[in-house]
């Protein structure tokens, strides 16, 4: 009888980096990739939508996941540091008419510069006063959007035209779908491989003990700015593609709230996983747009009806306190214990 | 273990009530969607208005509906949140509704270019002078006069109190696209008419408790008149710090802060102040108030506990669906292109003196443009001057 083997077991460097180690996670990941091609078929525009702005979230999530999951640098500025990266596509946009490449490319690199502007404290603080301090990013940011009107455009909205990329004019939610998913795929593949070279290993180096980093060679002061800079490119990212497809932005979608909403999802994700950013992205954007698919078919004036409003926030709060009590290292590790369970089956570990 | 299991019945349960079907209003229904804040920072007046055009969907299918044709309103809370407004509004266009009745500045400027593109007409109870204009935003209507033209009301009105002499207005408003919506157009207008007004604007930060530094400020500059642009809670904070530092300022709100929450929590600070509000209030005696209010007796409710903000929901429904009765009434399809064009057309309407008579027009899609003043007289609104115009 041919022995079973209890683990994945590297014989070779060149095997512990391969990202992929079994005929499973190929099988697996061809399977992922049909799903992705195949959704946009099935979904109805609602689930388009949500589609859309998922893609979008898991961009922001694995922006947000590599500074607080991956380096451990809190930060509550993401709905601010989004707001750059919209706003320079935006303007860019409206004022020059550039390509929206350009443009995209503008607020990748902006929103790096400003994200690594905001990380400055980060060499002096940590935890919770970092935490403070990059509230305070969040509020100046959008202070700043909000009052610089001959840039702006102020409190009042800034519209943009279709995008046109190479003669065709991108419009709807279907068209729209593949360019998200696409930058969606880029992102996932830049972020999982960033953590396979050395500057994803300090990243982690320092999270894990930042003297000990220092010790083994690892700047604290540049990693630090660097994870705030990378971070903050994959979040300018997604709020420049937030400005193209809905072609309007007000400072209003970049609130607080959506900064806390990023946090909660690479927590019910997964900290330190660019896997769990995905599935958090998916589960807390789809969860209260499920919700809401849900009541919709209950109309008319009951009590019910009237709390319903009332009750999708309390489901959705529920679920995220449910999570963190029965698997707080969030659902990318539960998939991992399902994947354990199969493949070491009939034994338990 | 057995928690687990009842998360998983939990989530069961969901799932198939997600396919159960529990709406059918008949086949040739006319679908209208609704979007309102019934949670988050604008709830507390979003949820009157919201049931006030509720109760009037309700009210004209109890009637036999427009023209024989029943009306299905789809309707669902957005809790101020921009995503979720985008989400719900392909929710609405992918079950076919023919306009939206929305709420507030947050989703009326986050939609305001998908529904001119996919032509659905959209009324607001966001009165920005930015949506009027047919030929930029040619499918957003709003029955009101727009946060400017309030404003100039308000600002000739103050002009009339003190007789010509010099005085000085302070603009308190809040710090959103919807606070700073009518600074500039005042300033305008101050210039262009020469009144004898001094015009300085503060911004109320959000969630403050305390005024007395903005006050301060008010009282250096010698303001006398207070105009809010901002809702009634914090409108009411400021006239009970005006009453207990003693000022003599005189507010005047505009059509958001001008209502019974606002009278009801600044109690007998809130006497003697004004508010310019094209909504009236829930006392008057008009015969337009007879059907909300027997509406909501049968209901076990009243006008004045529902507030201003039902009535205002109320006819805007009935506005919006005057328009598809035109429509029906000529014989085309019903849909967003002609809905629009039969509100633009439709003769003056009249809401039976709750309001002025509402009229929108090809040039114009500000459905008011006159409003009464009030003023807190043993403890509620009356009114204290006719219709005015800018």
């Amino acid at each position: 009888m041919a022995a079973t083997t209890t683990g994945v077991y590297h014989g070779t460097y060149r095997a512990d980096l391969a990202l992929r180690h079994t005929k499973t996670e190929y099988v697996r990941l061809l399977l992922a990739l049909a799903v992705v091609v195949a959704l946009p078929f099935f979904a109805s525009p609602y689930w388009l939508t949500v589609l859309n702005q998922i893609g979008i979230a898991v961009i922001g999530a694995i922006g947000l996941n590599i500074l607080v999951g991956y380096t451990g640098q809190i930060s509550l500025g993401q709905g601010g540091f989004l707001a750059v990266g919209a706003y320079t596509a935006g303007v860019v946009a409206v004022k020059t008419g550039a390509s929206p490449l350009l443009g995209l490319l503008a607020a990748v690199v902006a929103t790096a510069a400003v994200g690594a502007f905001f990380g400055l404290p980060a060499l002096r603080l940590k935890g919770l006063y970092l935490a403070i301090a990059t509230l305070a990013s969040q509020q100046i940011i959008i202070w700043v959007i909000t009052h610089w009107e001959w840039v702006t455009g102020g409190v009042d909205a800034l519209v943009l035209d279709p995008v046109t990329l190479f003669g065709w004019t991108i419009t709807g939610d279907r068209q729209w779908y593949w360019v998200i998913a696409g930058f969606a795929g880029l992102a996932t593949i830049v972020g999982t491989n960033l953590f396979r070279t050395g500057v994803g290993r300090a990243f982690v180096a320092i999270r894990d003990q930042d003297v000990a980093a220092e010790v083994i060679g690892v700047d604290p002061a540049r990693y630090k700015l660097l994870a705030f800079a990378v971070s903050s490119g994959f979040v300018g990212l997604a709020g420049a593609l937030t400005a193209y497809w809905t072609q309007i932005l007000t400072w209003e979608r970049f609130t607080l709230d959506v900064s806390i909403l990023y946090l909660a999802m690479i927590i019910v994700g997964g900290l330190g996983s660019i896997s769990g950013a995905v599935y958090g992205a998916a589960f807390i954007i789809a969860l209260p747009a499920y919700l809401q698919q849900v009541s919709l078919r209950f109309q008319g004036d009951s009590f019910f009806v009237r709390n319903l409003p009332a009750l999708q926030l309390l489901i959705f709060g529920a679920t995220i306190i449910l999570f963190l009590l029965f698997e707080p290292k969030g659902m990318a590790r539960i998939w991992q214990r399902m994947k354990d369970y199969f493949r070491l089956w009939p034994f338990r570990y | 273990m057995k928690l687990r299991t009842g998360i998983a019945a939990v989530v069961l349960a969901l799932a198939l009530t997600a396919g159960a079907q529990a709406r059918d209003q008949g086949a040739d229904a006319i679908k209208i969607g609704g979007i309102f804040a019934l949670t988050g920072p604008t709830s507390d007046v979003g949820v009157p208005y919201s049931e006030g055009v509720k109760a009037y969907v309700t009210h004209i299918n109890s009637r036999g509906g427009v023209k024989g044709r029943k009306i299905d309103f789809i309707s669902q809370d957005y809790g101020y949140n921009v995503a979720r407004g985008e989400q719900l509004y392909s929710q609405l266009k992918g079950s076919g509704v023919i306009a939206i009745q929305g709420w507030g500045t947050a989703d009326t400027e986050a939609l305001r270019t998908r529904v001119n593109a996919d032509r659905i007409p959209y009324m607001s109870a966001s009165y920005a002078a930015t949506l009027i204009n047919p030929s930029e935003t040619p499918y957003n209507f709003f029955v009101s006069p727009s946060y400017s033209t309030q404003m100039k009301i308000a600002l000739r009105f103050i002009a009339e109190q003190s007789g010509g002499r010099q005085t000085d207005v302070a603009v308190f408003h809040h710090d959103s696209p919807f606070g700073q919506s009518p600074l500039e157009d005042g300033k305008g207008y101050v210039q262009s008419k020469k009144l004898k007004l001094g015009y300085e604007t503060y911004t109320m930060p959000a969630g403050a408790t305390d005024y007395t530094g903005l006050l301060t400020q008010a009282q250096r500059q010698g303001a006398r008149w207070i105009i809010i642009q901002n809702v009634s809670t914090p409108a009411a904070l400021l006239a009970r710090d005006i009453a207990r530092l003693g000022l003599n300022m005189k507010i005047v709100c505009l059509n958001w802060c001008g209502d019974e929450i606002f009278v009801g929590l600044a109690g007998r600070a809130a006497a003697g102040h004004y508010t310019v509000q094209p909504w009236g209030t829930t006392g008057l005696k008009v015969p337009g108030l007879k059907a909300p209010s027997a509406w909501l007796a049968a209901r076990g409710n009243s006008l004045g506990k529902a507030s201003v903000h039902f009535t205002q929901g109320w006819y805007t429904m009935a506005v919006m669906l005057k328009g598809v009765e035109r429509v029906l009434a000529s014989g085309k399809p019903v849909d967003g292109p002609n809905l629009k064009a039969a509100l633009e057309s439709m003769p003056k309407f009249s809401t039976g003196g709750v309001t002025p008579d509402v009229k929108f027009t090809a040039q114009t899609h500000e459905g008011l443009h006159s409003s009464r003043i009030f003023q807190v007289i043993r403890g509620r609104f009356r009114q204290v001057k006719g219709y005015r115009i800018p």
